[in-house]
C-alpha cells in the first residue's frame, strides 16, 4: 500500500538536536531520544486529550508551557523538558494529583509498577502540604465480573473512558459529575459488559482499575514473566504471561503494532485458568475395560505404536497446536505411518482454504492486518469478528473510523461491524457467494470498491459449505487487484495448513496427486468400521464436529484410538490410549496467525506430571515405530522444518524471540547495576538504556522513570515473520465455485456461529469467563417471530431429527427463514442440530 | 459626568415599555439592516466591513469578530453560527437584558452573522436560568419566521436561515465556546482540545462561528451606519461601545452602555457613586475572572486594563467598599470556580477545591501562617497550566486577593477570626446572586404576562 512521503524537521530538545517527522507529537519524539516526559493521560494507542497536564514542557516563543502530548513538532522548535519551569509545573501537577490520593500503595495491586508511585518517588514532595480530609468514595466497586474500580485511586486520566469509546466502541465506563467530584463510573443499570474491558486495567496508570482475578494475588517484583502468544484465536495477539511461584497469575497484552496494537480481548486475558484446571491430564492413560489406568509415558507410547503399524490409520488434529506439533503430526502420518489421511479442519467441515492457492500460491492470507489501515475499502464476509476474532474487530474498526476505509459487510445476520459499515448486504445463509458476485456490478457498492482493497473471509458457519463464498470473494479480489485476509478458524490452523496437515496438500502448499480422506471421510470410515486406528491430537470432534452423532460413532467403532489432550474431553473418554499434553504457557513454540505471521512463545510455567508437547509425543511414537527422528529440543524440530518445508527454508527461528517489556517498576537508575527480575532492558532507537532496578531501591538520577509506553514502543520492534509465498501454480487447484446451497426444505435454516464465551474446553475451565457465556439463545427475524407468535425473551423449542432443545428468542436483524444458533452454548448443542441436516423446526415452547 | 452612549441598548432605553415587541422593533427600523445586508452587500464585503470596523468580541476574549469570521473555510458545508448566551460570569448580566428587552435586534444580528459566513443554521445557547429571556427570544423567533425574516429566501435573496433556541443546564463552563459546543451536541460540557478551533471544526465537526449575544447585537448598527461612524466611538484598538454590568456597593447597580475608553471613575459616577458615601476598596473590572484593581482611574478598554495587569473580560464591574472582607471575597470567588470547574484537568480540578478548603480555614479563623504562601503556590500551580482559561482565571482571582490584601489574610490568622465579623459581612456578588439592576431601572420590562411566575 502506498507510503506517504514524510517531511523531516529539526527540533532541539534539552540541547540535543534531532530530526523528526513533521507533525509527530513532541512527547514521542522526546521519548525516542531517551528523554522521558512524565505523563498520565497520554497513551500512544489513543488520541491525546491533554487533561492531566503532567507533560508540560517549555517551547521557546510560546507564552505558556505546552502539553507535549498534544503539541506536534515543528521545524526549529526549541524545547526544554527539565529546566526549572517545566520541572516545577510537573511537580505541581504531581502534588495536585496526590492531595486526594489515598496512598494505599501497600494494599494496591499496582504498587511496585505504578507510574504515580514511581513518579512520586522520583520527584514528589517528601511530605504533604494538604492537611484537610481527603476525598473519599466507597472503596472497591465490582463494575463487572472481571473489573474492580477504586475511585479514590483514580487520577482521572480518561484512559479507560477513551479506550472504551475510541478503541472498543462500547461506552460502558464514563466520567460522571464535575469539578473535584468528577469520578469514573459505569451506568447503574449496565455493568462494564465489554469483551475488551481488561485493557483498561492494563492501561490505568494507577490501581483504580484492577482485575478480579489478580486482586491481592502478587507483588510485581515476585512475578516471573515470559512473552507468549494467545492461542484462543487466529489473530495471535502477543501476550506477556506472568507467574508467581509456578502458577500462572496474569496475562497482559504485549504490544505489537503489526498485530494487536496495545490490546487483547478478555478471553485472551482472563481465559488462562484452564492450565490449572482440576481435571487437567497429567499422566498417560491406557484403557482398562470400561475405565482407564495410569501408565508411564513409555508404556503408553509402546501400546499405541503397536496399533499404528499397519492398516488404515487416520489423523485428526485440532486448531490450538503449534507449528512444531503440526510438522510432527504430518511427519508421523506421511513418513512413519505412511497414511495420506490427515486433516486439521474440524468445525469448518469442507471449508476450502486451498482455493486461495489458485489465486496466489499460498493457502491463506496475502494481506497483513496492517494493510487494513491503508485500505480504502474492506469487504467482510464471515462470522462476527467481535465474537470470533476480537482484536481483528478492533483493527477493522480502527481502519474504518481512523483510516477512513469503506467497509462492505455481506452476512445473513447483523454483525457488530454493521455499526460502522458503509454498505451492509443481508443475504440468506448460503447466498453469500451470489451476493459477493454482485458487488462489482451493483451501484452504489461498486463505486466504493476502490483500491487498495482488502477482502476478508473467515469460515463462518460450522456445518456449512463456505468454499463457494471464498471463491466468489477471491474473484472479486482478483478483479479489483486486492489482497485478502483469509482467516483460519483457530490459533494453530494456519500452521497446520503450512505444515501440510491436510489430506490434499503437503507442507509448503504442495498439492498431492492422490488426496487422502478429510475429517468427515475419516469419521465416516471409522463409524463404518473401516478404519483401523485414529489419532486425535488436541481435538474434540464429539463436541466440535458439526455432526455429533457421527463423531461419537466413529470413536466407538474405530479399531484403536489414541488421543493427545489437555483434558478428559468427550472424545478422550472413548479413546484407548490418552497422552497428556502441554498448554501454551508451558512451551517454547511458534504459532502462525491469520496473516501467516509466525510468532514465538516462550515457556513460563511447568506442565503437570509427565505431560509433553504433542511434537514430542509424535517423535516418541515414531521412535517406537523404529523411525528415530532424534529430536530432543525445539531447535531440533526447526532444523527439520527448515530442511523439509520449502516455504520455511530460510527461516531463522531464533530471530523470532520476543522480549517482555520490563515492567513499569523497573526504571532508569544512575549507577547501580541491578538487573531486574524480568530480563534486560532492551535498546530503544535512541540508544542503550541503563539497566533497570526495582522500585524501592534508592533513586539516583534527576530524570523521570521510563514509561511502560517506551517499552511498548520497543516491543513494537518484533514483527514476527511471514514466510514468502511460493509462486502461484500454473494450473488452478480447486478453482470454480460450487453452486451455493439453495434454501429449500422444511423448517428454518440453521445458521450457527461461535460466541466469544462458550462451552469450549479452555473457556469453560476459566471460571470467570464461563460465567459470562450467554447460554441458550437463538436469533429470529421479526417477521418469523410474529408468525411463530413469539417475542424477545420467549422460549422456543428447536427440533431436528431426534434432537430437541429449548432456547430463548432474541429478535434480530437476520435473513428471513434462518435461525441463528450459537455454537456450543450451555444447553444448546448446535452440532446435534446441524448433524440432522442443517434445518430445524422452531415452535413456541 | 459623562452620558451613556446607546447603541445596543438604544431601543431598550428609548422604549422601556415595549422594546421587545415586534411592533415596536419594526417601527424602530428592526430588520432593515438585515435586508440591506442580504440584498445589497456581498458576504465577502460584509466580513470586510466588520473587520474594518474593528468590532471585538464581547464575550470575554475580545477577539476581532471579522477576523474570526474570515477563518471559516468557504467551501465546507454545512456551517453553523452559535450564539453564546450562557452568560455565566459572575457579575455579568448584560446579555440577559439584551435578550429580554431587544430580542429582535439579537435575531437580526444573528442573521447578519450567518449570512456573512454562509451558515444556514444558527443556535442560541441560552443560559438555563434565563426564563423570561428565553421566552421572549422564542416568541421573537416565531414572529421573525412569520414575517419571513427567518426561513427560506430571506428578503427575496437566496439566503435561508433557521434558528434553534437551546437552553443549557446550568454550568458556567458551558460558556466556554468549545464546552458549549459539546453541551449543545448532548455531551458533558467540557472544553475541547484546540486546535482545531471551532471556526474550522466546531459543532458536529463543521465550521462554526461562536459569537456572544452583545457582539451580534452590535452588527445591525455597523451595517446601518458604516465603519467610520462606528470607529467614532471608543478607542483606536477598542472601537465602539460596551455594555458594562455594574454591581457591588454602588448607588444604582445596572447595565450602562458607554464608549470604550471610559474610565472606571466615570462609570462609577454613572452608577451614582459608592453606596452611602463609603470609600472604594477594590474593583473587579471584568468579571470574577479578572484580577482586582484598587483604584478607579483606569480606562475601560482592552489594552489599558491589560496593561494594568487585569482584563476587561465580559464587562462586569464590581465596586467594593471598605467594609468588604477580602478573605471572604477570595473565598466566594474561589468557591465559584471550584463549583464550576468541569473537572477535566488536574490543576483546576484539584487546585480550586484545595484552595477553597484552605480559604475556609483562614476565613473561619483556623488559618496558619504558611497558608498565604500555600495559596499563592496553589495559584501558581494552576496559572498557565490549566486546560482552559477557567483554571487560569481562578488562579488570577485568588492570587490578586492574597497579594493585594495579604495583611488582611494575616490578620485573620493572627486574630483567629474574621476581622470583619459583626460589621458588614455581606459580600459583593456573593453566592446569593447579584442584583441585576433591572428592577432598579424600572420594572416595565417585567410586566404583563411575561412576569416570571
Ligand atoms: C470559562 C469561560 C466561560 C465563558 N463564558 C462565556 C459566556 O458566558 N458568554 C460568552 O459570551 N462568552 C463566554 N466565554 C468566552 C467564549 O469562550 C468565547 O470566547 C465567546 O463566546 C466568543 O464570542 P465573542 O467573540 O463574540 O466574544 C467564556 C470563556 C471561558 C473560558
Ligand atoms: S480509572 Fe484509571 S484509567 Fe480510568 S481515569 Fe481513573 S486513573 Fe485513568
Ligand atoms: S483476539 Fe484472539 S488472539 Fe487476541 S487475545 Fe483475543 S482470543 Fe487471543
Ligand atoms: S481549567 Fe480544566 S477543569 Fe477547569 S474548567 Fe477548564 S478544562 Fe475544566
Ligand atoms: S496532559 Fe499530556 S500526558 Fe496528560
Amino acid at each position: 500500500m502506498t507510503q506517504q512521503q514524510t517531511e523531516m524537521v529539526t527540533v532541539t530538545i534539552n540541547g540535543q538536536q534531532v530530526q523528526a517527522e513533521n507533525g509527530r507529537l513532541l512527547i514521542d519524539v522526546a521519548e525516542e531520544m531517551g528523554i522521558f516526559v512524565p505523563r498520565f493521560c497520554y497513551h500512544p494507542g489513543m488520541k491525546s486529550v491533554a487533561v492531566c497536564r503532567m507533560c508540560l514542557v517549555k517551547v521557546e516563543g510560546m507564552p505558556k508551557l505546552v502539553p507535549s502530548c498534544s503539541t506536534p513538532v515543528a521545524d526549529g522548535m526549541v524545547v526544554e523538558t527539565d529546566t526549572p519551569e517545566p520541572a516545577g509545573a510537573q511537580e505541581d501537577m504531581l502534588e495536585f494529583l496526590l492531595i486526594n490520593h489515598p496512598l494505599d500503595c501497600p494494599i494496591c495491586d499496582r504498587g511496585g509498577e505504578c507510574p504515580l508511585q514511581d513518579q512520586t518517588y522520583a520527584h514528589g514532595p517528601g511530605s504533604s502540604r494538604f492537611v484537610e480530609p481527603k476525598r473519599t468514595y466507597e472503596k472497591a466497586l465490582d463494575i463487572s465480573q472481571l473489573v474492580v474500580l477504586d475511585r479514590e485511586r483514580c487520577v482521572l486520566c480518561w484512559r479507560c473512558v477513551r479506550f472504551s469509546d475510541e478503541v472498543a466502541g462500547d461506552r460502558f465506563i464514563q466520567l460522571v459529575d464535575r469539578g473535584s467530584g468528577t469520578q469514573i463510573l459505569t451506568f447503574s443499570d449496565e455493568p462494564f459488559d465489554s469483551y475488551f474491558s481488561g485493557n483498561t486495567i492494563q492501561i490505568c496508570p494507577v490501581g483504580a482499575l484492577t482485575a478480579s482475578t489478580y486482586r491481592f494475588v502478587s507483588r510485581p517484583w515476585d512475578l516471573k514473566a515470559a512473552p507468549s502468544v494467545c492461542s484462543y484465536c487466529s489473530v495471535g495477539c502477543p501476550t506477556t504471561n506472568e507467574s508467581r511461584g509456578d502458577k500462572l497469575v496474569r496475562v497482559q497484552a504485549l504490544p505489537n503494532e503489526n498485530v494487536n496494537d496495545f490490546w487483547i480481548c478478555d478471553k485472551g486475558r482472563f481465559g488462562f485458568h484452564y492450565v490449572d484446571a482440576k481435571d487437567r491430564l497429567s499422566t498417560p492413560l491406557v484403557r482398562d475395560g470400561d475405565d482407564f489406568r495410569s501408565a508411564t509415558w513409555g508404556e503408553a507410547v509402546a501400546a499405541a505404536a503397536e496399533k499404528l503399524g499397519g492398516g488404515k490409520v487416520g489423523v485428526i488434529a485440532g486448531g490450538h497446536l503449534t507449528t512444531e506439533d503440526a510438522f510432527a503430526i504430518q511427519r508421523l502420518a506421511r513418513k512413519t505411518i505412511k497414511t495420506p489421511h490427515l486433516d486439521a479442519r474440524i468445525q469448518d467441515d469442507g471449508a476450502a482454504y486451498e482455493r486461495t492457492l489458485a489465486y496466489s500460491g499460498v493457502v491463506g492470507s496475502t494481506a497483513t492486518i496492517n494493510d487494513l489501515d491503508g485500505a480504502r475499502s474492506i469487504v467482510w464476509v464471515g462470522p462476527d469478528p467481535k465474537e470470533v476474532l476480537p482484536v481483528l474487530y478492533l483493527r477493522l474498526r480502527k481502519a474504518v473510523l481512523d483510516g477512513g476505509a469503506k467497509l462492505i459487510v455481506v452476512s445473513p445476520r447483523r454483525l457488530s461491524l454493521d455499526a460502522f459499515a458503509t454498505h451492509v448486504i443481508r443475504c440468506e445463509p448460503g447466498g453469500e457467494a451470489n451476493a459477493l458476485s454482485a458487488l462489482t456490478t451493483t451501484a452504489p457498492v461498486k463505486d466504493d470498491l476502490a483500491a487498495p482493497l482488502v477482502a476478508c473471509w473467515s469460515p463462518a458457519n460450522p456445518g456449512r459449505e463456505t468454499g463457494a463464498d471464498l471463491d466468489s470473494l477471491l474473484k472479486v479480489a482478483v478483479e479489483k487487484d486486492a489482497r485478502w485476509l483469509v482467516c483460519a478458524p483457530h490459533a494453530g490452523s494456519q500452521g497446520m495448513l503450512d505444515m501440510g496437515v491436510h489430506p490434499a496438500l503437503e507442507s509448503g502448499y504442495r498439492p498431492i496427486d492422490e488426496p487422502g480422506m478429510d475429517t468427515r471421510a475419516m469419521l465416516e470410515a471409522a463409524a463404518a468400521g473401516e478404519l483401523d486406528a485414529l489419532i486425535v491430537v488436541g481435538a474434540d470432534p464429539i463436541s466440535d464436529f458439526p455432526n455429533r452423532n457421527l463423531a461419537q460413532a466413529a470413536m466407538e467403532k474405530v479399531g484403536f484410538s489414541l488421543v493427545i489432550e489437555l483434558f478428559p474431553t468427550e472424545t478422550a473418554r472413548l479413546a484407548d490410549v490418552v497422552l497428556p499434553s502441554t498448554a501454551a504457557p508451558e512451551i517454547e513454540g511458534t504459532l502462525t496467525n491469520l496473516e501467516r505471521r509466525l510468532q514465538k512463545l516462550e515457556p513460563l510455567t511447568k506442565s503437570p506430571g509427565t505431560a509433553r508437547e504433542p511434537w514430542r509425543a509424535m517423535a516418541d511414537l515414531a521412535r517406537a515405530m523404529d523411525d528415530d527422528w532424534k529430536w530432543t529440543s525445539f531447535a531440533d524440530v526447526w532444523a527439520a522444518i527448515t530442511k523439509e518445508v520449502p516455504t520455511h527454508q530460510d527461516l531463522d527461528v531464533a530471530a523470532l524471540a520476543q522480549e517482555v517489556p520490563p515492567s513499569a517498576l523497573q526504571y532508569e537508575s544512575g549507577t547501580e547495576e541491578q538487573p531486574g527480575p524480568r530480563g534486560p532492558v532492551v535498546a530503544g532507537p535512541g540508544g542503550q538504556y541503563p539497566k533497570g532496578h526495582r522500585s524501592g531501591a534508592p533513586f539516583k538520577t534527576a530524570s523521570w522513570p521510563l514509561s511502560w509506553e517506551l517499552r511498548q514502543f520497543e516491543a513494537k520492534q518484533r514483527p514476527g515473520h511471514i514466510p514468502d509465498a511460493p509462486e502461484a501454480p500454473e494450473e488452478k487447484v480447486g478453482a470454480g465455485a460450487d453452486a451455493a446451497a439453495p434454501m429449500s426444505g422444511e423448517g428454518f435454516v440453521v445458521y450457527a456461529g461461535r460466541q466469544i464465551y462458550d462451552e469450549g474446553a479452555m473457556v469453560s475451565r476459566s471460571s470467570v469467563l464461563h460465567a459470562l457465556s450467554k447460554g441458550a439463545f437463538v436469533e429470529l427475524n421479526d417477521e418469523d417471530a410474529k408468525e411463530l407468535d413469539v417475542t424477545d425473551g420467549d422460549e422456543v423449542t428447536l427440533t431436528a431429527g431426534n434432537n430437541e432443545m429449548t432456547a430463548t428468542v432474541v429478535i434480530a436483524d437476520i435473513s428471513k427463514g434462518a435461525v441463528f444458533v450459537p455454537y456450543d452454548q450451555k444447553g444448546l448443542r448446535a452440532n446435534e442440530l446441524l448433524g440432522a441436516g442443517g434445518r430445524v423446526k422452531v415452535a413456541k415452547a | 459626568m459623562i452620558d451613556e452612549t446607546y447603541m445596543v441598548l438604544k431601543r431598550a432605553r428609548e422604549f422601556p415599555k415595549d422594546s421587545w415587541t415586534l411592533k415596536r422593533a419594526l417601527d424602530d427600523g428592526a430588520y432593515d439592516n438585515l435586508k440591506k445586508a442580504v440584498t445589497e452587500i456581498s458576504q465577502a464585503d460584509l466580513i470586510e466591513l466588520v473587520k474594518n470596523a474593528g468590532l471585538r468580541g464581547k464575550g470575554g476574549a475580545g477577539f476581532p469578530t471579522g477576523m474570526k469570521w474570515s477563518f471559516v473555510p468557504k467551501d465546507v458545508f454545512p456551517k453553523y453560527v452559535v450564539i453564546n448566551h450562557d452568560e455565566g460570569e459572575p457579575g455579568t448580566f448584560k446579555d440577559r437584558e439584551i435578550a429580554e428587552r431587544d430580542p429582535h435586534q439579537m435575531i437580526e444580528g444573528i442573521a447578519i452573522a450567518a449570512y456573512a459566513v454562509g451558515a444556514n443554521k444558527a443556535f442560541i445557547y441560552c443560559r438555563g436560568e434565563f426564563a423570561l429571556g428565553s421566552r421572549r427570544m422564542d416568541r421573537a423567533i416565531k414572529e421573525a419566521y412569520e414575517k419571513g425574516f427567518l426561513g427560506k429566501g430571506i428578503f427575496g435573496s437566496k439566503f435561508d436561515l433557521d434558528i434553534v433556541l437551546h437552553r443549557g443546564a446550568g454550568a458556567y463552563i458551558c460558556g466556554e465556546e468549545s464546552a458549549l459546543l459539546d453541551s449543545l451536541e448532548g455531551f458533558r460540557g467540557q472544553p475541547r482540545l484546540k486546535p482545531p478551533f471551532p471556526a474550522i471544526k466546531g459543532l458536529y465537526g463543521q465550521p462554526t462561528v461562536v459569537n456572544n449575544t452583545e457582539t451580534v447585537s452590535t452588527l445591525p448598527h455597523i451595517v446601518a451606519n458604516g465603519v467610520d461612524w462606528f470607529k467614532g466611538f471608543g478607542t483606536e484598538k477598542s472601537p465602539g461601545t460596551k455594555v458594562f454590568s455594574v454591581s457591588g456597593h454602588v448607588e444604582r447597580p445596572g447595565n450602562y452602555e458607554v464608549a470604550y475608553g471610559t474610565t472606571l471613575d466615570q462609570l462609577l459616577d454613572l452608577a451614582g457613586g459608592m453606596k452611602d458615601g463609603k470609600t472604594l476598596k477594590a474593583i473587579i473590572p471584568g468579571g470574577a475572572s479578572a484580577p482586582l484593581l484598587t483604584h478607579a482611574d483606569y480606562a475601560l478598554d482592552f489594552d489599558s486594563l491589560k496593561e494594568a495587569g487585569t482584563m476587561l473580560g465580559s464587562g462586569a464591574v464590581v465596586y467594593m467598599d471598605e467594609t468588604t472582607c477580602m478573605v471572604r471575597n477570595a473565598l466566594v470567588t474561589t468557591e465559584f470556580f471550584a463549583h464550576e470547574s468541569c473537572g477535566k484537568c488536574t490543576p483546576c480540578r484539584e487546585g480550586t477545591s484545595w484552595a477553597v478548603k484552605v480559604l475556609r480555614r483562614v476565613e473561619s479563623g483556623e488559618g496558619r501562617q504558611e497558608d498565604m504562601d500555600l495559596l499563592l503556590d496553589i495559584a501558581n500551580g494552576m496559572d498557565g497550566r490549566s486546560f482552559c482559561p477557567l483554571g487560569d482565571a481562578a488562579s488570577w482571582a485568588l492570587r490578586s486577593n492574597v497579594k493585594l490584601f495579604r495583611e488582611e489574610f494575616e490578620a485573620h490568622v493572627r486574630e483567629g477570626r474574621c476581622t470583619f465579623d459583626g460589621e458588614h459581612k455581606e459580600l459583593v456578588g456573593a453566592r446569593s446572586g447579584i442584583d441585576t439592576g433591572i428592577s432598579q431601572q424600572g420594572d416595565e420590562g417585567l410586566g404583563g404576562e411575561d412576569r416570571l411566575s
